[in-house]
């Protein structure tokens, strides 16, 4: 608030003495709410001071439509400082202030007196310190006194910092009228910008420049950067930024690449190519760009005037003693200009060596952001997604699990045992740390666990609960609440009975280890049982009085009958499965039943000796008769009924419970045997199925042989008699001959077969069959087989015998899988229906059916090599030991070149370079072949350089590992990720250097040679600088090869390898 | 060479009428040689396949209409047949009367030769027509140029000759004597005996294959590499003694009749025929394949002769009659003769729908055994009891002839040429089968499902391997022993991993496919009606 106000005033001085055009009125615009035009208008006429102001800014140079923009501003403002001048100031508003205000230093300094009545520039007298101003004020203000203490007292309170109470303490201090000494100025700044609060702004700097010359020209400007001025942002973190970076390269790589993509379809679709020498590539090279370059600019021009200097071509033309002596360099600039480079130059190795080292580390700091990275992620995944907020929990449990799996806070494995036998006081810290953990968590663990029981209410705790409480009660009472005791423990038990069929639990160890609890269970629960009984038994007879409804019996039977009923399920659920199953799941979902079924019957058994006894009489009675015959067990239900009426007669539900319970016992004994329901319907129709199941191996056979069969028709009186007449009975014969052959090519199952005794007692066997398994797993073989049979040729035709074997010699002629781009078989078996052999086309079609894929030159002619090589005779193993050495070489190279790549090559040191860049189209790259001198040990190196996709190295002898070094690809244009033309010029700048060197590109820390030889490139221009280009040639080589030619090639290879893209020359060149 | 042409007055020419659309026929011949449809490039997601495949498919589109308006252009004569006009019926036309039109050149191929004493004949003829090898029962030898009916060479092997047949050109033939095969070459040495076909009573040549295959009095099939002299293929038919023997000239197939009444297809890398057919009630007596190979022409002691359609393996056509000897023509026509009678067959529709085209019966007493029709000529050869005759069957032959493929003209050096190349051409015997137009498709290797036993091994021996494997020594503290074990544990469940997981995968495919199938079934039919439909 109060800047703006100042500016107002700075503004409307501005304005009566200079006539300053409204820029800060335009700055304002952007604070300052707009207003539609009608109000516009209002308060035009309400507020005459404004126009007057807008009058005065008619002569500058903004127009109408500027000064529109201004009156909300204004407006704006005016009623700001009204609300301030016009309530508590306006005896001491005076504009003449102002204007003193404004004046030059020197004149300020003189006004003194005067500007002490000039506003609310109350703090000049603590002019030192603005930090101190609160407190200052304070002091220096008895009004604020007792603000401050007040303050105080707030910051006591509530422990805030007093800042947060500054606010209306401000506002107080504005309102207070504080003279001022001194006017204000650069040097005597005003409150608020010695405050903090305010900002210094160009115009408090400005405005005592006002009348120095050029002031005028620094404030257009300054207006005009104003005028533009848009927010700066904070710079961005350098990832983000080599991020955004990235970005927009690959962009822009993209734009370069997405250049070539018509020639690539166009080349990807067509069915021949043609490699041609005078096919036109759609680019040039780098010197042909080079030639149309027409300078434009004034610096281009320039350039071009000095390059194309009359006198410089001269001498270019000439000897080029005179270009010497126009490149006359100083002996202090050439020193310096090498003392430069090499500073640079171990700037670069260091920065190498650096960057290499700093690639490998990988310190715990960054291990540990990226850590921290990580999980602030997942945190933030899991928050946001609920996928990852599953996997999460997922999680959680599993290490729930872990830790309940592995019990580790139980102090039980070794480390901790031996902790504690050596006491804990002689652990270190940490140690004691870790079984403090330990401890906690076993404390923790234990509290949940209770929780968690007291809800799911265990039975012992409850019936131990119950004793308890029913000890002082009458007997009534207690035998009830025994009764109730004992009806809860077998709930639970029947509860524990469900066991899971999914998930973690249904995991056949889990099910194991639940059974084994659940006998413990049941165990402990039988003895809770007992001794309920034992107590109830010991009321009873206490009491005399027999009651009917707590006998044991019933509280068994209900307890049997419900538990049939679950176990019925199960079996239901069981045999339905079997159908659907496998054979080892139903084995093992059988055992199980079984195992929980025992435990069941030795309930029984242990509570209820003579109720036992009769079941197992009722259930042998009723396993007896089922085996027997099922359609008398439905005939003479009524005896079994009578006799198990003759022990209830109290109700005929208990009865039908009873027989149900028999009928579920006798299957529990029979599981093994097949289904067997309590249900006398069910085993009836499960009977009948068993019977199906029984002979579905005969019926099959019948169906098949039924299926030739089937397949007569009635024959007619003629047919009838032809076959009275045939003589013999080829029909049939040949009927026997193909089942014969089908039994041979898809065999029969066998029958299953059961070895008398075995597993079983052979009575039991006999009653029993065979098991279901193996009559299921016949089963399936025979559907299978029949199946098979039903697909065969053959399988319509009647007296037609197809062979189904497989001629292995003949599967050569068919292909095994599809071919790459085909994805239907159909598709690839249509394209290969036409045959394309002279034999089956007429003369004018072969050419195009058969033309290769590639048609091409044989190479190109582009060096004396192989003008040289065209007109020798061709190769032969014989010529290639005679003439010397270079003959022989050219021999050589005949030999390796390629079919169907332009070969270009020179010579160099008796070592032959050739390179045979292939099409660029096609992405192949650019091969290498390096020959080295000994001939007789044909040792061949191929270097390739990678261009889109991978070379193909080849050697007449054998492939040798390429030699692509760090250095090759060039550093302007091997970054972007894919590599150009130029790159290639560059690589093959090395590669040169790399052969008359004889050493690697980078050649650092294997040899203790001098730092500045490692790096081959930058030693090459060294030693060219230093003008002895010669001592880079392999030392082996001694005195003995010719110095111009090395010279040149080196030369040509410091061409390549210009750094400033443009001025190397094209390979061929 | 095409006496069809000459035969003007009483054989009218079934000229292509002038209104018929040369364009029609073009197409016609465009799409024959086109082989059916190009696969529909709509399914296709690979862009770049699909237009090098619409590519090929417009070269191969050039490539037949150069091949149909070559065929137009090269093939220039039609064939014809006798056609009866009013009352008149085609097989009431003798001999005598189809020799009083035709001119010099085809008078000639009407003959007798009467040689008594050492008949039976049996023939075969070069692939050109122009030669013919003759053997008689009683030992005769005999190579006759055709065209200038000259006796070649004559040889008399003084023992029982039961079959004639040339090898790939007329230099040399084979002839199943009495207890061998024996080769001899034009001028009628011996060349070879092959003892192992043992006392052949057929013969037959597979001349892309360079085979000669026999059948001997034991029914067993034999196949001679003749080029390199090998036994290919040595079979026992285990189906009694047969002379019914019958090359199968689209896929090299040999067809053997039986007197069971079964006809055996053979090729010569397997053991078990390829396909057995019941195809009389009494023994086969005869057996012919047309030349386009989906036709085949049984005869059998049962009194019929029936037409087959090997496609489909089904019969087309039964007729009444009795054959001794069966053969078609090039055109399609089929020969059959028994006793001294000869009948002509000859689908007129184009339905493969046989009716009596001509017929010709011997002097009484000749007993035909041997019916072979003439390639690229009218002309139908007879062996009998009493030497051998040659009568004129209009249509039989194929009226042009492709100089590469078979030159009645050769001269020696086109022969000799000829020779190499087709030695060069030479097919393997495993491109002997059934459809030989199937060689290059794709056929994944049926492989069966390892067993239980296997794949336990497999794993077993895996883990044997993880268990084998030794550990690396790691700096100190990363050495411990339970870490070791752990490892090695670890190495030991990732190598058993793949294994149980596709158990598993695959039981649970199991498990639900029985399942489908399961609810399938299990819904009674009075509900089935208000099953949900498959969604098709």
């Amino acid at each position: 608030m109060p800047v703006t106000k100042r500016k107002h005033r700075d503004e409307t001085s501005h304005r009566r003495g200079h006539s300053k055009p409204s820029r800060n009125a335009k700055k304002k615009k952007k604070t300052g709410p707009r207003l539609p035009s009608s109000l516009q208008k209002q308060l035009e006429r309400l507020n005459p001071t404004v126009p007057i102001e807008s009058d005065q800014d008619i002569d500058s140079a903004d127009g109408d439509a500027a000064e529109r923009d201004l009156l909300p501003h204004d407006f704006y403002e005016y009623e700001e400082q009204r609300a301030e001048e016009e309530s508590k100031k306006n005896k001491r508003y005076d504009p003449g202030s102002v204007d003193n205000l404004q004046l030059p230093i020197d004149r300020s300094d003189e006004s003194e007196d005067e500007s002490i009545q000039s506003d609310d520039d109350n703090e000049d007298d603590d002019d030192d310190d603005g930090l101190k101003r609160t407190g200052g004020a304070a002091d220096d203000d008895s009004s604020e006194e007792g603000d401050g203490r007040h303050t105080r007292m707030l910051q006591g309170i509530t422990g805030m910092p007093s800042e947060a109470f500054e606010g209306k303490k401000k506002r107080k201090m504005k309102d207070d009228v504080i003279p001022e000494l001194y006017p204000e100025s650069e040097y005597n700044p005003s409150r608020d910008v010695v405050d903090g609060d305010g900002q210094i702004s160009i115009d408090d700097l400005l405005n005592p420049l006002q009348d120095n010359p050029g002031f005028g020209k620094l404030r257009k400007r300054i207006q005009q950067i104003e005028n533009n001025s848009k927010p700066i942002h904070a710079p961005l973190r350098t990832a983000d930024q080599a991020k955004v970076e990235r970005k927009v390269a690959y962009e822009i790589s993209k734009k370069e690449v997405t250049k070539w993509q018509q020639i690539i379809q166009r080349n990807r679709e067509a069915p021949t190519l043609l490699f041609d020498e005078n096919v036109d590539l759609g680019f040039s090279t780098v010197g042909a760009i080079a030639s149309e370059f027409e300078p434009r600019t004034e610096f281009e021009r320039k350039m071009a005037a000095l390059v194309s200097d009359d006198k410089v071509m001269e001498a270019h033309k000439k000897d080029g003693s005179r270009l010497l002596e126009m490149n006359m360099v100083s002996v202090e600039e050439e020193k310096d200009r090498q003392s430069r480079i090499a500073k640079m130059r171990s700037l670069l190795f260091r920065h190498e060596m650096k960057a290499k080292r700093l690639k490998k580390i990988k310190s715990k700091t960054y291990h540990r952001l990226l850590k921290k990275d990580r999980l602030k992620t997942e945190a933030s995944k899991i928050q946001m997604d609920p996928e990852a907020a599953k996997e999460f929990a997922m999680k959680q449990e599993r290490l729930r699990a872990e830790e309940r799996m592995t019990l580790k806070h139980k102090n039980q494995n070794r480390w901790a045992k031996r902790i504690l036998t050596r006491g804990l006081n002689s652990q270190d810290e940490g140690t004691r740390a870790a079984i403090a953990e330990q401890l906690q968590r076993h404390a923790e663990l234990t509290r949940k666990m209770h929780s968690m029981k007291d809800s799911s209410s265990s039975s012992s705790d409850d019936s131990s609960d119950e004793d308890a409480g029913d000890s002082g009660s009458d007997q009534d009472m207690a035998s009830k609440v025994l009764r109730k005791a004992i009806e809860k423990t077998k709930k639970v038990i029947e509860e524990d009975n469900e066991t899971p069929k999914s998930g973690l639990l249904s995991l056949p160890f889990m099910r194991r280890g639940l059974e084994k609890r659940k006998e413990a269970v049941v165990e402990e629960a039988n003895l809770a049982i007992q001794e309920y009984k034992d107590s109830k038994n010991k009321l009873e007879n206490s009491v005399g009085s027999e009651d009917p409804e707590t006998t044991s019996i019933s509280g068994r039977r209900v307890f049997g009958a419900s538990k049939t009923h679950i176990s019925d399920a199960g079996n239901k659920v069981k045999s339905d499965y079997n159908y659907g199953s496998s054979d080892s799941e139903d084995d093992i979902r059988a055992s199980k039943n079984g195992n929980i079924e025992t435990g069941g019957s030795n309930i029984l058994q242990k509570d209820v000796n003579s109720d036992s006894v009769l079941i197992q009489e009722d259930t042998d009675n009723h396993q007896e008769s089922v085996f027997k015959d099922f359609n008398e067990i439905v005939k003479n239900p009524g005896p079994k009924t009578t006799y198990e009426v003759s022990l209830f007669v109290s109700d005929t539900w208990k009865k039908a419970k009873n027989r149900n319970e028999g009928g579920t016992n006798g299957k529990k004994s029979a599981i093994a045997a097949g289904p067997v329901r309590q249900d006398i319907k069910d085993t009836v129709k499960e009977a009948e199925e068993d019977s199906d199941t029984d002979s579905s191996g005969q019926m099959v056979d019948g169906i098949l042989t039924a299926g030739s069969n089937l397949s007569y028709e009635l024959p007619s009186q003629e047919e009838l008699i032809r076959q009275a007449f045939a003589g013999d009975d080829v029909e049939d014969e040949f009927d026997k001959y193909k089942m014969e052959i089908l039994n041979e090519e898809n065999p029969e199952p066998e029958k299953p077969v059961l070895l008398p005794g075995w597993g079983q007692w052979t009575h039991v066997q006999k009653k029993k069959g065979l098991p279901s398994w193996m009559l299921k797993e016949h089963e399936n073989a025979q559907k299978k087989r029949e199946e098979a049979i039903k697909k065969r040729k053959d399988a319509r035709l009647k007296n037609v015998i197809i062979s189904e074997k497989i001629n292995k010699k003949a599967e050569k002629l068919h292909t095994k899988a599809l071919p790459f781009p085909f994805t239907s078989k159909e598709a690839f078996e249509q394209s290969m229906r036409v045959p394309i052999g002279p034999e089956f086309n007429p003369a004018t079609a072969i050419g195009p059916l058969t033309r290769p894929e590639y048609l091409g030159v044989q190479y190109n002619e582009c060096s004396d090599v192989f003008s040289e090589l065209k007109k020798e005779e061709p190769y032969t193993k014989r010529n290639i030991r005679g003439g010397d050495r270079e003959d022989r070489l050219l021999r050589l190279l005949r030999l390796l070149r390629p079919s169907s790549a332009s070969v270009s090559g020179f010579l160099c040191n008796g070592r032959l370079v050739v390179c045979c860049p292939s099409h660029p189209p096609l992405c192949a790259g650019l091969l290498w072949f390096v020959l080295f001198g000994d001939l007789r040990r044909f040792s061949i190196q191929a270097v390739a350089v990678p261009r889109g996709e991978a070379p193909r190295l080849t050697s007449p002898r054998r492939t040798v590992p390429s030699l692509v070094a760090p250095g090759l690809p060039s550093p302007q244009y091997g970054g972007c990720g894919f590599l150009m033309e130029k790159a290639d010029i560059y690589s093959f700048g090395v590669l040169i250097l790399v052969i008359v060197s004889g050493r690697r590109p980078l050649h650092v820390l294997a040899s203790p040679m001098k730092l500045e030889k490692a790096n081959l490139i930058s030693w090459c221009r060294h030693l060219a600088q230093a003008g002895n280009i010669l001592e880079l040639v392999d030392e082996k080589l001694k005195e003995h090869y010719n110095k111009d030619q090395a010279s040149l090639c080196i030369n040509l290879a410091l061409a390549c390898l210009q750094k400033i893209p443009g001025f190397e020359r094209g390979d061929g060149s | 060479m095409d006496e069809a042409q000459d035969n003007h007055a009483i054989i009218t020419k079934k000229k292509p009428s002038a209104n018929q659309d040369i364009s029609d026929e073009l197409d016609l011949k465009i799409k024959k040689y086109l082989r059916g449809e190009a696969a529909s490039f709509e399914d296709l997601k690979d862009r770049k396949l699909k237009r090098q495949l619409s590519v090929r498919e417009e070269l191969y589109g050039n490539a037949a209409k150069a091949a149909a308006k070559a065929e137009k252009w090269l093939m220039p004569n039609e064939g014809g047949y006798l056609e009866a006009e009013g009352i008149e019926k085609t097989w009431r036309i003798k001999q005598e009367a189809i020799a009083k039109e035709v001119g010099l050149v085809n008078l000639r191929n009407q003959y007798d030769i009467v040689l008594p004493d050492l008949g039976p004949y049996t023939l075969d003829f070069t692939s050109s027509g122009r030669y013919m090898a003759v053997g008689g029962r009683k030992g005769h030898l005999g190579i006759v140029d055709m065209i200038n009916l000259n006796l070649i060479k004559e040889i008399q092997v003084a023992e029982t000759v039961r079959d004639v047949v040339f090898l790939h050109n007329e230099l040399f033939f084979a002839a199943a004597q009495k207890k061998f095969v024996y080769m001899y070459n034009r001028d009628g040495t011996e060349i070879r005996c092959l003892r192992e076909h043992g006392a052949a009573l057929k013969l037959q040549f597979l001349k892309n294959h360079f085979l000669l295959a026999s059948v001997n009095k034991f029914g067993q099939l034999h196949y001679q590499d003749i080029t390199m002299g090998e036994i290919v293929g040595n079979f026992r038919t285990g189906l009694g003694r047969t002379n019914v023997m019958q090359v199968n000239p689209f896929n090299a197939v040999v067809g053997l009749g039986h007197a069971g009444g079964t006809v055996t297809m053979w090729k010569p890398t397997s053991s078990a025929p390829l396909v057995k057919m019941l195809c009389h009630h009494g023994p086969v007596s005869a057996l012919a394949f047309h030349p386009n190979g989906h036709l085949m022409a049984t005869a059998g002691k049962d009194k019929r002769i029936k037409l087959w359609d090997l496609r489909k393996f089904e019969p087309l056509q039964t007729l009444t009659g009795h054959a001794n000897t069966l053969d078609f023509s090039q055109k399609g026509l089929l020969a059959c003769g028994v006793g001294s009678f000869v009948q002509v067959l000859n689908d007129v529709s184009g339905t493969q729908n046989y009716s009596k085209y001509m017929t010709h019966s011997m002097a009484k007493g000749y007993q035909i055994g041997r019916l072979a029709f003439r390639p690229y000529e009218d002309v139908l050869a007879i062996g009998h009891s009493m030497g051998w005759s040659s009568i004129l069957i209009p249509g039989a032959g194929e009226p042009n002839f492709d100089t590469w493929v078979a030159n009645p003209f050769e001269t020696s050096k086109q022969r000799r040429e000829k020779e190499v190349r087709s030695l060069l051409d030479k097919l393997p015997p495993e491109t002997i089968m059934l459809d030989p137009s199937k060689i290059g498709t794709v056929k994944s290797t049926y492989r069966e499902k390892p067993t239980k036993q296997e794949r336990e091994a497999e794993v077993e021996a895996a883990v044997e391997a993880a268990k084998g494997t030794k550990l690396k020594n790691k700096t100190k503290g990363r050495n411990k022993p339970g870490k070791k074990i752990q490892k090695k544990q670890d190495a030991i469940a990732r190598v058993k991993r793949p294994y149980l997981e596709e158990k598993i995968n695959e039981e649970q495919k199991i498990s639900h496919k029985k399942q489908k199938t399961s609810e399938n079934i299990d819904l009674p039919k009075s509900l089935q009606r208000f099953a949900r439909k498959k969604s098709s």
